[in-house]
């Protein structure tokens, strides 16, 4: 742009504003201007447009003169227009009042004969946000639709949303959404159809709240036809349209495999583009469509892996950023991948720390046998190397790693190195580290206890490694030739230890030592229970309290207390668990995968897309079921949280289908309910009758055909409850049902080690239970994690039982979750339930 | 839904907002701003140091920096993470078309261009278009503004959205630059870790009309299917990505790259060659400390390419403590210094030919006494920066560019190869 004329720049500097005197003279110099005619006046005007916006944008308050900018603002000169919008758009807010002066000529300019200039009035009549403006914006927004320009239509598609926004009735009593679908089905410009289908989304989504109508107007855009038609397009599209219309198609539900490969086939080549959204858009479309098709879904994976890479690499770091995002939610899914490809993930020096912690994150998910100790020395080189915060992650890192339990032995040699290192924070780490992998190698014991025991505790400043290494002197102070002396060197400087954190350690060390090597530690155990005692610190004050009653009490109790016999962990808690980590699939390409959290937990209400899930369906499917990394049953999976979701998805979004159009348009319902049901003809009843049949009706419809109902020899079930034979509940029903009902009992139990070991195959359970009289109605997962869903019927009476059990075949557990009609039967119910499922794989 | 961003904010070093849009009217700019600066204090930690950075009030934002402007985007919605990130990145492309720099002198004096381009770059949260070129048939500068334009904007109602209709230019002319970065790792033993080439054909075209472009390149999977035989080196291109305006469909099916290419500069095509590539130039280093009171460097560079190529403008950082004086430097070709503000010794040998090998030794007084227990100190890699011209290190040739026009006339393209070190680092012990 050509310097400004140098008057007005100079008084313009937005650098030192002169306040309110400016703003007069401001105001005086547009009067004059007003009705002035004079040949140069466009000019002026145009550079006192300019002094008012860097004055805006200065922070002043400049809407004194707002008057005088309406005045002012007949003028052909494209640019002082936009000035003059902007100025309108940024201060309407404000002055409703004021606002109305200016709709005339933002209507009159939505008549003009430039297109421009027509486009333009229209996006600033529709940002006015001013309420009782909105009579004012629904025709211009009709005609805007309708016009020549496509890029008036452009932006009148937006100005729909925008409009929507400012008062949503307004928006669909003038049937505008009908319009916008019109438009994005036959407009030939292609950035017209995206902002339809912007603004579509976002009309419907919010629309669908309250109307039965938006619900299913949103199903129809994630329809066949729709989806193709702009599939077909996808060429036309800009790069972020593109991305838009990806994620459009990553939510349809392809009734066939041949479609599937036919989206995939005409998307392949979006891979290659450069730009790294529209290729991550691709993969999601890819992955989620093959959900159901292992094989395939695995292919994909290989498929992508290269422009994954390629995106991680090239490009600027905060793409690399969220790629390796996404990279990371991957490789939890199918750690193998990437794992031939570590060095992809080395650091760069000049990495930015975010990065190169991302990066660490993927060195550890991805080590496995084959490549732990070319990562491990890397990792290595970073502890000494880089700054601190990732020296401290890489040490970490190869914790981890150990933990994962590949190749231990050298990695246990690293870390003592580590230990040698000399260095606070490098040693206080890592002391965290051997406490954990001594906790689940005890056998490694022998070889650290050498190493740590030459430490000196003096040396060591931070909370974490302090109580890491005086846990370690406790728990092995048989093994530590000077435990005793150690500990009580710390506990005279107790006074000196300012965390509680280490001082609670310090107490259970003590005792623990106390009881493997009396004689040396008697006097120091005094000394600590006096010092706890008279702690300020309420935990620590109760610890010693009550170590020292227990001691009163009872040494023997008091040892057992102290030091009960230890199994080693097998298997540090998640932290995630893995519906979690599936919901965040499911928001694949969003901020979800970079928060590592479901969009619910950081999003408002009003701001979450029809497909997001809420907070209060979490708590209905807690997830303990099926591991991460396993494909081959999350389309089950998927179908089973789906199926229960969908109906309080509704009430609390009102987008989901009904139910009749979402089970027929999984792939496989009939195999779901196949599952539940004993006979072939029992299946055809409630697919093909679905909702129509009342439980009634089916009842007396199976005593009709006459099927002989196969008694196994079930064991007598308590009198006080008995169940109906033959309950029929069709899966709308249940979904809704499981909806509704409060929780009314959650449980564990546990099975016969034979029950678990049977579970190898989930059908015998389904007809151990239907032996039983409670029958499934759907089932998934991968071993070691299964979950079934229940349901059941009280004998001669409408109530019925529904159960959520989620059952571990390696520890034999059970979790159960059971929802009631009629909730005062639960508790009988729950005994009956558990006392058949405890019998399960002894008969 | 893909989400939509609330606000596009352009902010100072300090975080103090330039200027600022406002697209859905749900955050303000003083939270952001206070926001922001809460943030650039706390600099250093790495956790939030990240581009995506969350705040409490359920706010996303997402940021870049450029020269001395922050770019921040605040979101209410669950937008796209990689599309906003790298939107941004595109508004930084199109500020420098119209402000030569974006930085933030130039914001302050065109702040309605600005104001301009930030609404018809993004609507209601929205990206719209961001090809500069495009942008310039909508915001003209006060440069074009003479040229009364009563037409509508073209490129909405053109297919092809990132060409105008009716360019002209008096000669007609292409250049591709074939430009190869490598990538290399080497840790303190002396191994190389990790060694890949990035490659990019960067064009600039000077085209009139709506020229169609053809391009052959030495692709060892078309070479093949085309059953010639492969006279010299045909090579594979791992995961090749193209500009938007390459017939993506065309490629798929046999492998022609053809396009209507934007005018004026853009990259046409990058790939990624991931097999493992010698190290071009090889660069050693002995560090001795003397008992604290001075260090000596020997550095050997060696060159490891044929002889007919040459290496130019080669820079070889070598880094040295921060707190090193007195240097006392000698080599046997180019020159080098201390450069006390990047803690290194720089060596700059301005013509490298292969098969050579180079030495500088330095020598440095170290301060008797130092900071007990001073911050740990940051090893920083030995760096090496050059060019190679007319050497490309995957072999890539191109065989043809053809140019054809219906006006039917005659355009010269200019090809040129060049390979340049990319993050190429070498650990030191």
């Amino acid at each position: 742009m050509a310097p400004t004329v140098p008057s007005a720049a100079k008084s313009a500097s937005p650098s030192q504003p002169s306040g309110k005197s400016e703003v007069a003279d401001l105001k005086q110099q547009l009067r004059q201007l007003a009705g002035s005619r004079a040949p140069d006046a466009d000019d002026q005007r145009r550079d006192v447009f300019k002094r008012v916006i860097s004055c805006m944008t200065a922070g002043i308050d400049v809407s004194a003169a707002f008057g005088e900018m309406v005045l002012c603002s007949a003028t052909s000169d494209v640019v002082t227009k936009k000035m003059c919008y902007l100025y309108v758009g940024a201060h309407a807010r404000a002055h409703p009042d004021l606002a109305l002066l200016t709709i005339n000529f933002l209507q009159r300019d939505c008549r003009d004969q430039d297109p421009t200039i027509r486009g333009l009035a229209l996006r600033s009549l529709c940002s006015l946000r001013v309420p009782n403006l909105v009579e004012y914006l629904v025709t211009p927004l009709t005609t805007g639709l309708k016009d020549p320009s496509a890029y008036v239509r452009m932006i009148a598609a937006v100005g729909a949303a925008k409009l929507y926004h400012i008062s949503a009735t307004a928006c669909i009593d003038a049937d505008l959404p009908a319009s916008l679908k019109a438009l994005m089905l036959s407009d030939p410009d292609a950035q017209v159809v995206a902002n339809c289908l912007h603004a579509l989304q976002e009309i419907w989504t919010l629309e669908a709240a309250n109307s039965e109508a938006a619900a299913r107007e949103i199903e129809t855009l994630y329809s066949k036809p729709v989806v193709f038609y702009l599939l077909n397009k996808i060429k036309e599209f800009s790069e972020w349209a593109q991305c838009l219309v990806l994620e459009l198609a990553s939510k349809f539900l392809p009734s066939d495999n041949n479609e599937i490969f036919d989206i995939m086939n005409l998307l392949e080549d979006r891979l290659q583009h450069a730009n790294g959204a529209v290729v991550l858009s691709t993969i999601k479309v890819f992955l989620h469509l093959t959900m159901s098709m292992t094989d395939v879904h695995q292919q994909v994976y290989e498929r992508i892996k290269a422009p994954l890479l390629t995106l991680v690499g090239a490009g600027s770091p905060e793409q690399s950023y969220s790629v390796l995002c996404h990279l990371h939610l991957l490789v939890m899914r199918a750690p193998m991948l990437f794992s031939s490809d570590y060095k992809s993930f080395y650091c760069q020096y000049s990495d930015p720390s975010y990065v190169k912690k991302l990066k660490l994150e993927m060195l550890t998910a991805i080590a496995n046998e084959s490549n732990t100790y070319e990562i491990v020395t890397e990792l290595c080189e970073y502890a000494g190397n880089v700054d601190v915060p990732i020296a401290r992650e890489s040490i970490r890192a190869v914790g981890k790693i150990a933990l994962q339990q590949y190749d231990v032995n050298a990695i246990v040699d690293r870390l003592l190195q580590f230990l040698e290192m000399d260095k606070d924070y490098v040693t206080a780490e890592t002391l965290v580290l051997v406490k954990d992998l001594l906790r689940k190698y005890p056998q490694w014991s022998h070889d650290c206890i050498a190493v740590v025991g030459n430490i000196s505790s003096k040396n060591i400043q931070e909370p974490k490694g302090k109580a890491a290494l005086i846990w370690m002197l406790g728990e092995y102070s048989q093994d530590m030739h000077d435990a005793p002396y150690v500990l009580e060197s710390l506990v005279e400087n107790w006074d000196e230890e300012h965390s509680p954190e280490v001082r609670l350690h310090l107490l259970t060390a003590v005792m623990k030592c106390f009881f493997k090597r009396p004689p040396e530690t008697q006097k120091a155990l005094g000394a600590t229970l006096a010092a706890g005692l008279s702690d300020t610190h309420q935990d620590v004050h109760d610890r010693a309290l009550f170590y020292y009653r227990l001691l009163q009490y009872d040494p023997a109790v008091a040892e057992r207390v102290v030091n009960p016999p230890k199994q080693a962990v097998s298997v540090f808690a998640d932290t995630q668990s893995s519906e979690m980590k599936d919901r965040i699939f499911d928001e694949f390409n969003s901020l979800s995968v970079v928060y590592q959290k479901p969009s619910y937990m950081f999003t408002d209400k009003e701001h979450r897309g029809p497909f997001e899930y809420s907070e209060d369906l979490t708590n209905l499917a807690v997830g303990a079921e099926a591991q991460e990394n396993v494909i081959s049953a999350q389309r089950y999976q998927e179908n089973d949280n789906d199926l229960l979701l969908s109906t309080s998805d509704k009430e609390d979004n009102g987008t989901r289908a009904s139910n009749g159009s979402s089970t027929s348009t999984y792939n496989a319902p009939s195999d779901l309910i196949g599952l539940s049901s004993q006979t072939p003809a029992e299946t055809s009843l409630i697919s093909t009758g679905g909702p129509a049949y009342s439980s009634q009706s089916n009842f007396s419809l199976d005593d009709l055909l006459g099927l002989g109902v196969t008694e196994a020899p079930a064991p007598a079930p308590p009198p006080a409850l008995t169940l109906n034979s033959k309950p029929v509940l069709d899966p709308g029903t249940f979904q809704r049902k499981w909806g509704q009902l409060a929780l009314a009992l959650t449980q564990e139990c546990s099975l016969s080690p034979q029950g678990a070991a049977s579970l190898m195959n989930p059908q015998s359970l389904i007809r151990h239970m239907q032996s039983n009289h409670i029958q499934c109605i759907a089932s998934g997962g991968q071993p070691p994690n299964y979950k079934f869903f229940f349901y059941a019927q009280k004998d001669g009476a409408t109530a019925f039982f529904l159960v959520e059990c989620i059952v571990n075949t390696a520890s034999a557990k059970a979790q159960l979750k059971i929802k009631a009609d009629d909730g005062t039967a639960a508790e009988a119910f729950s005994t009956l339930f558990q006392s058949a499922l405890s019998k399960f794989g002894l008969s | 839904m893909a989400g939509a961003v609330s606000a596009l904010f352009l902010l100072d070093i300090k975080g103090r907002v330039l200027v600022w849009r406002d697209y859905r009217g749900d955050v303000s700019a003083l939270q952001a701003e206070r926001f922001f600066t809460k943030l650039l204090d706390k600099e250093g930690d790495a956790e939030v140091q990240s581009p995506v950075v969350y705040d409490d009030a359920g706010v996303t934002y997402m940021f870049i920096q450029h020269n001395n402007v922050f770019l921040l985007t605040a979101a209410r919605q669950n937008c796209n993470a990689a599309s906003i990130l790298l939107f941004l990145h595109r508004v930084v492309d199109v500020f420098k078309h119209y402000f030569e720099e974006l930085e933030e002198e130039s914001l302050r004096d065109n702040f309605v261009v600005v104001y301009e381009l930030l609404d018809e770059m993004m609507d209601f949260g929205y990206p719209q278009y961001t090809e500069a070129k495009i942008l310039s048939e909508f915001i003209k500068t006060d440069a074009y503004r003479m040229e009364v334009s009563q037409r509508p904007p073209m490129a909405v109602t053109n297919a092809v959205s990132w060409r105008s209709e009716g360019i002209r230019y008096k000669k007609n002319e292409v250049f591709l630059d074939v430009v190869e970065s490598v990538n290399i790792l080497v840790n303190s033993n002396g191994q190389i870790v990790r060694s890949d080439v990035v490659g990019a054909l960067k064009m600039r075209t000077y085209l009139s009309g709506m020229p169609e472009c053809k391009l052959g390149l030495n692709d060892r999977v078309l070479l093949e299917a085309q059953g010639r035989a492969t006279k010299g080196k045909a090579i594979d291109l791992d995961d090749i990505k193209f500009h938007q305006c390459v017939r993506l469909a065309r490629f798929e099916n046999d492998r022609t790259i053809s396009f209507i290419p934007p005018d004026g500069s853009f990259d046409l095509m990058t790939y990624r060659l991931s097999t493992q590539v010698k190290p071009l130039i090889w660069v050693e280093a002995q560090i001795e400390k003397h008992s604290r009171s001075r260090i000596e460097l020997m550095v050997k560079a060696r060159s490891q390419f044929k002889e007919r190529s040459t290496a130019t403008n080669v820079e070889i950082e070598v880094p040295v403590p921060s707190d090193a004086t007195n240097p006392n430097i000698r080599t046997s070709m180019g020159s080098a210094a201390y450069a006390p503000e990047r803690d290194a010794m720089v060596w700059k040998v301005k013509s490298f030919p292969g098969g050579k090998e180079y030495m500088c030794r330095a020598e440095f007084s170290l301060p008797s006494i130092t900071a007990e227990e001073g911050a740990p100190e940051k090893k920083a890699p030995i760096r090496v920066k050059f060019e190679i011209p007319y050497f490309t290190v995957s072999g890539i040739q191109v065989r043809y560019l053809k140019i054809i026009e219906k006006s039917g006339y005659q355009a010269l393209p200019w090809v040129r190869y060049i390979t340049m070190a990319g993050e190429y680092e070498l650990r030191l012990i």
